[in-house]
C-alpha cells in the first residue's frame, strides 16, 4: 500500500553487451533511467551513432504514419481498438518485420503519389479559373486568338466596365473617327432595368493605335482582364475543351487518391507496427544515452521498485556474467520518483490521485484514504439503483467481450464498476429505480421499494442534507487527523496540535454541542462538546500568536485565526452538493418517466414513443449524471479533503517501456 | 384575479428554465469556440474537449428541473388539473425559482469562460485533464447551492 519503495541501482557492464542490457531493462518496464546530472554529459559514442541512424528511419515512419493513416480504413472499429483489440507481436517479430520491410521504397512511392497529386491539383485549379473566365466570354463572337495572339494588323482586349461608362467609351471611339473603321466594341448584353455592377466588353483595334486605345480605356475605366494565352478558339469551343480537361484532371486526381488509399491499405498495418518498434528503440537508446562510459565499461543508473530488483538482476546476469549491479536505498537528499503501489481494491482509484498530483516519495499516498469516500459520494450523486445496474452490466459486458484491455484503461473502467455498486446501494436506500419508475409503471413493487428505503430525499430532504453534511464533517476531520499524523511522523508535535488537532477539537466539539442541544444525544455530550470546542479554540488562539513578540498583534492574530472557522463552515456546506446532485438525478429520472407516461396517452403509436422517450431519456440522464457524479465528488477530494493535508508535488515514476501506441508489444 | 397565483408561479418556472438555459447556452458556446480552436491543432482531443465543453451545461438542466418541479407542484403535468393557488403562494413559488434562475444564468457564463481556459490548457498540457475539469467545477458549486436553495424553498411552500 502507498508509495512503492525504490532502490537506486548502478549497473556496470561491458560495452559489447550494451544493446542486450538496454533491451532487457526496457522489457521489464520497471527501470527509470537516471540522468547523470552533469551539465555537459557526453553521450556514449556507440549509442550516439545508433540514435542518429534510428532517428533517420523514425522520420520516414512518422512521415508515412502522418500521410497514410488518414487514408487507411481500419477493418476493426475504433472502439474495439481502444479496448485492446490490437495485434500482439514480440520484439523479435518486429525486428524481422523491420529487416524485410523496404521503408524507403514505400516512402518514395508515397512521396511520388503525393507530389503528382499536388501537380494535378495545381493544374486543376488553373483549369477551373480559366473555365470560370470562359463562362462570361460567350458574348464574344470571334475566336479568342484575336485577343491572345492578334493578326498582323489587328489585336484586342477584353475587360470589365461599368454599364454607365459604355456610352462614354462609344463616344470616345466615335470622336476618334479616323480609327473608327478599324475598331469594334462589343459589349456583353445586359438588361437596362437591373444594371449589373460591371459588364464584360471586348475591343478590337488596329495595332497602330494601341496607345490611344489604352488611353481611352483608362479614361472610361475599362479594366482589361488577363485572358490565358492558351485560348485560341471561340469561347464556346474553348469552354467545351476545358470541360474535357477538367474532367480528365479530376479523374486523374481520383485515381491518385485511389493509389494513396491502396498504399495506405497495404502498408499502414506494417508501418504502425514499425512505428512502435522504432519508437521503442528510440526510447531505449535515449535512455541508455544517459550512461557514463570508460573505454570498455558502461555505467547506467536507474530507479527500480525494490520488489522487482531480483528479477532484473537475474535477467542481467543471464546476458553476461561480467556485470555488476549495486542496489542502494535513496539517500535523504535525493528525491526519487513516486510509484503508487495499491492492491486491486484501491488501484482503480490511483488515477484520481495522479490526476491531481503524485505524492512525494516520502509523502503519504492519499489514494486508500480517499477511495471509500469517493465511492460513497459517487453513489450518493448518481444514486439510482437502475442506473447502477445499467453501468454495472455494461462494464461487465465490456470485460467479457474484450480480454486485452490496456491496464490503465481497465483500471479506469473498474473505478466506475466499483462506483456502480455504491450507486445501486444508495438507489435502493433512497428508493430510486430509474427515477420513480416503480411508482409510475410498476405499482406492485411499491411495497418492496418502500420496505428497503432508509431515507427519502423527495419528502424529507433535510434528513439527507443532514447526512451529507455529517459525511462532510467526517471527511474533513479525517483529513485533519491525517495531517496531524503526518506532522507527528516528522516530529512536528506543536504544529500538529496547533494546526490540526485544535481545529478537530473545535469542530467536533461544536458538532457534539449542537447535536446535544438538539436533543439527539444524551445531555452530557453538550458539556463534553462545549469543553472540546473551548480547548480547541484556545489552542488555535495561542498557536496563531506564536512567534509574535507584540502582545496586541498576538491577540489580533488569534482572532484572525478563529475567524478562519468560516472557511470550515463553507467547506462543510459544500457537501450539500451530495444531496443536490442525488436529487437532481432522481428528479431528471422522474421527469423522463413523466414525459414517457404522457406520450403513452397518444393513440396507436403512444407506447412506441413512450419507450423511445424513456429509454433515450435515461441513457441521456446516465451520461450527464455520471459526468456530474464524477466531477463533484472529485472536487470534494481535491479542494476540501486534500486542502487539509495533501499537496502532491512528486514526480511520477516513468520507467523505460516499449512503445505500444498501435500494437501490443510483448518482450 | 383568480389566476394571478398560478400565473406568478408559472412566471417563476419560466424564469428558471429560460435564464438558466440561456446561461448554459452562452457558456457552452464560449467553451465550444475554444474547443474548436484546440481541435484545429489536434483533432484527437475531441473527447476531453467535449467533456469540458459540457460542464457549463448543467445549469440549464437544473433550471429545467426546477421548472418541472413547479409544474408538478401546480398539478399541470398529467390530467389531474391545476391546484388552487392564491397570489401569495404564487409569489412564494416565483421567489423559490429565482436562485437557480439568476445564479444558473450567470454562473453558466462564467463557468463557460473557465471551461474555455481549461480547454486552452489541455491544448498545451493534455496530462493536466484532472485539474482542467476541477477549475470549471469550482464555479458550478454556486449553481448547485442555488439549486439546493430553490429545491428547499419549493418544498417549503404549501399549496393546494
Amino acid at each position: 500500500m502507498g508509495v512503492a519503495r525504490l532502490k537506486k541501482a548502478e549497473l556496470y557492464y561491458h560495452k559489447s553487451v550494451h544493446e542486450q542490457i538496454a533491451a532487457a531493462l526496457q522489457e521489464t518496464g520497471a527501470c527509470q533511467i537516471i540522468s547523470s546530472g552533469e551539465e555537459n554529459h557526453q553521450r556514449p559514442s556507440d549509442i550516439e551513432a545508433l540514435i542518429s541512424k534510428n532517428d533517420e528511419i523514425l522520420a520516414d515512419v512518422r512521415y508515412l504514419t502522418r500521410t497514410l493513416t488518414p487514408h487507411y480504413v481500419d477493418p476493426v472499429p475504433a472502439l474495439d481498438r481502444m479496448l485492446g483489440e490490437r495485434p500482439e507481436v514480440t520484439m523479435a517479430e518486429l525486428e524481422e518485420l523491420a529487416a524485410k520491410t523496404n521503408l524507403k521504397a514505400v516512402c518514395d512511392n508515397t512521396r511520388a503519389v503525393e507530389h503528382e497529386t499536388g501537380e494535378v491539383r495545381l493544374k486543376l485549379s488553373d483549369a477551373r479559373n480559366t473555365a470560370s473566365i470562359l463562362s462570361s466570354l460567350g458574348f464574344f463572337p470571334y475566336p479568342l486568338s484575336v485577343i491572345t495572339e492578334g493578326t498582323k494588323t489587328l489585336t484586342g482586349l477584353i475587360g470589365t466596365i461599368k454599364p454607365e461608362n459604355v456610352g462614354g467609351i462609344r463616344a470616345a471611339l466615335g470622336d476618334f473617327s479616323k480609327y473608327a473603321q478599324d475598331t469594334e466594341l462589343i459589349v456583353a448584353p445586359f438588361s437596362e432595368k437591373e444594371k449589373p455592377a460591371e459588364v464584360y466588353a471586348a475591343l478590337i483595334y488596329s495595332r497602330s493605335i494601341e496607345d490611344e486605345i489604352r488611353d481611352i480605356c483608362a479614361k472610361n475605366s475599362l479594366s482589361p482582364i488577363e485572358v490565358p494565352s492558351s485560348l485560341t478558339g471561340t469561347a464556346d469551343e474553348e469552354k467545351e475543351r476545358f470541360a474535357g480537361i477538367i474532367s480528365e484532371l479530376e479523374a486523374k486526381e481520383a485515381e491518385l487518391a485511389g493509389k494513396l488509399d491502396a498504399l495506405a491499405q497495404e502498408n499502414v498495418p506494417a508501418v504502425q507496427k514499425l512505428s512502435d518498434y522504432y519508437n521503442s528503440l528510440s526510447a531505449r537508446y535515449n535512455g541508455t544515452a544517459m550512461s557514463d562510459e570508460t573505454d570498455s565499461v558502461m555505467l547506467t543508473r536507474f530507479w527500480v521498485p525494490t520488489d522487482r530488483a531480483d528479477e532484473i538482476r537475474q535477467k542481467i546476469e543471464a546476458i553476461s556474467p561480467e556485470t555488476e549491479l549495486t542496489l542502494d536505498d535513496p539517500s535523504p537528499d535525493e528525491e526519487p520518483p513516486s510509484l503508487l503501489n495499491n492492491g486491486n481494491m484501491v488501484r482503480p482509484f490511483n488515477i484520481l490521485t495522479e490526476l491531481y498530483s503524485s505524492p512525494k516519495y516520502r509523502g503519504i499516498d492519499p489514494t486508500p484514504l480517499l477511495a471509500p469516500f469517493f465511492w460513497i459520494f459517487f453513489g450518493m450523486c448518481l444514486g439510482d439503483a437502475g442506473y447502477g445496474i445499467v453501468v454495472f452490466g455494461l462494464i461487465m459486458f465490456v470485460f467479457r467481450k474484450y480480454k486485452k484491455i490496456a491496464p490503465g484503461v481497465k483500471d479506469f473502467i473498474t473505478l466506475f464498476l466499483f462506483c456502480s455498486v455504491s450507486t445501486f446501494i444508495y438507489g435502493v436506500i433512497s428508493g430510486s429505480f430509474f427515477g420513480n419508475f416503480i411508482d409510475a409503471f410498476l405499482p406492485p413493487l411499491i411495497p418492496l421499494k418502500n420496505a428497503l428505503m432508509l431515507v427519502d430525499p423527495m419528502t424529507n430532504p433535510m434528513q439527507v442534507l443532514g447526512i451529507s453534511l455529517l459525511l462532510g464533517v467526517i471527511h474533513l476531520m479525517f483529513g485533519l487527523l491525517i495531517a496531524a499524523y503526518d506532522k507527528l511522523r516528522h516530529g512536528e508535535i506543536i504544529d500538529a496540535v496547533g494546526n490540526d488537532i485544535s481545529w478537530f477539537l473545535l469542530i467536533v466539539g461544536l458538532c457534539l454541542y449542537g447535536v446535544g442541544l438538539g436533543g439527539m444525544l444524551p445531555p452530557h455530550f453538550v458539556q463534553i462538546g462545549g469543553a472540546m470546542a473551548i480547548i480547541g479554540a484556545v489552542i488555535i488562539f495561542i498557536y496563531a500568536g506564536k512567534g509574535e513578540p507584540n502582545y496586541i498583534k498576538k491577540v489580533i492574530n488569534g482572532f484572525l485565526a478563529l475567524y478562519g472557522s468560516t472557511s470550515y463552515l463553507g467547506d462543510i456546506l459544500s457537501y450539500s452538493r451530495l444531496l443536490a446532485l442525488g436529487f437532481g438525478s432522481a428528479v431528471i429520472g422522474m421527469v423522463i418517466n413523466l414525459l414517457g407516461g404522457l406520450a403513452a396517452d397518444i393513440p396507436y403509436v403512444g407506447w412506441l414513443i413512450a419507450v423511445v422517450v424513456i429509454v433515450g431519456g435515461h441513457i441521456f440522464s446516465i451520461a450527464i449524471n455520471i459526468l456530474g457524479s464524477f466531477v463533484h465528488p472529485l472536487r470534494l477530494q481535491y479542494v476540501e479533503f486534500f486542502g487539509k493535508f495533501y499537496n502532491g508535488g512528486g514526480e511520477p515514476f516513468t520507467p523505460l517501456t516499449l512503445s505500444q501506441e498501435f500494437v501490443n508489444v510483448k518482450a | 384575479m383568480e389566476y394571478l397565483g398560478l400565473s406568478l408561479a408559472l412566471f417563476g418556472a419560466a424564469l428558471a428554465a429560460a435564464l438558466a438555459g440561456i446561461g448554459s447556452a452562452i457558456g457552452i458556446g464560449i467553451a465550444g469556440g475554444a474547443a474548436a480552436g484546440v481541435m484545429t491543432e489536434d483533432p484527437n482531443k475531441f473527447g476531453s474537449c467535449l467533456i469540458l465543453q459540457a460542464l457549463p451545461g448543467t445549469q440549464g438542466i437544473y433550471g429545467l428541473l426546477i421548472a418541472f418541479f413547479v409544474l408538478n407542484k401546480l398539478g399541470l403535468l398529467g390530467g389531474a388539473g391545476a391546484v388552487a393557488l392564491n397570489w401569495n403562494q404564487g409569489l412564494q413559488i416565483l421567489a423559490s425559482c429565482l436562485p437557480i434562475a439568476v445564479v444558473g444564468w450567470y454562473s453558466a457564463i462564467w463557468q463557460g469562460r473557465t471551461s474555455a481556459a481549461s480547454i486552452q490548457m489541455i491544448g498545451k498540457k493534455p496530462e493536466a485533464m484532472g485539474k482542467a475539469i476541477i477549475l470549471p467545477a469550482m464555479v458550478e458549486t454556486y449553481a448547485v447551492l442555488a439549486l439546493l436553495t430553490s429545491i428547499l424553498m419549493l418544498m417549503g411552500v404549501q399549496v393546494g
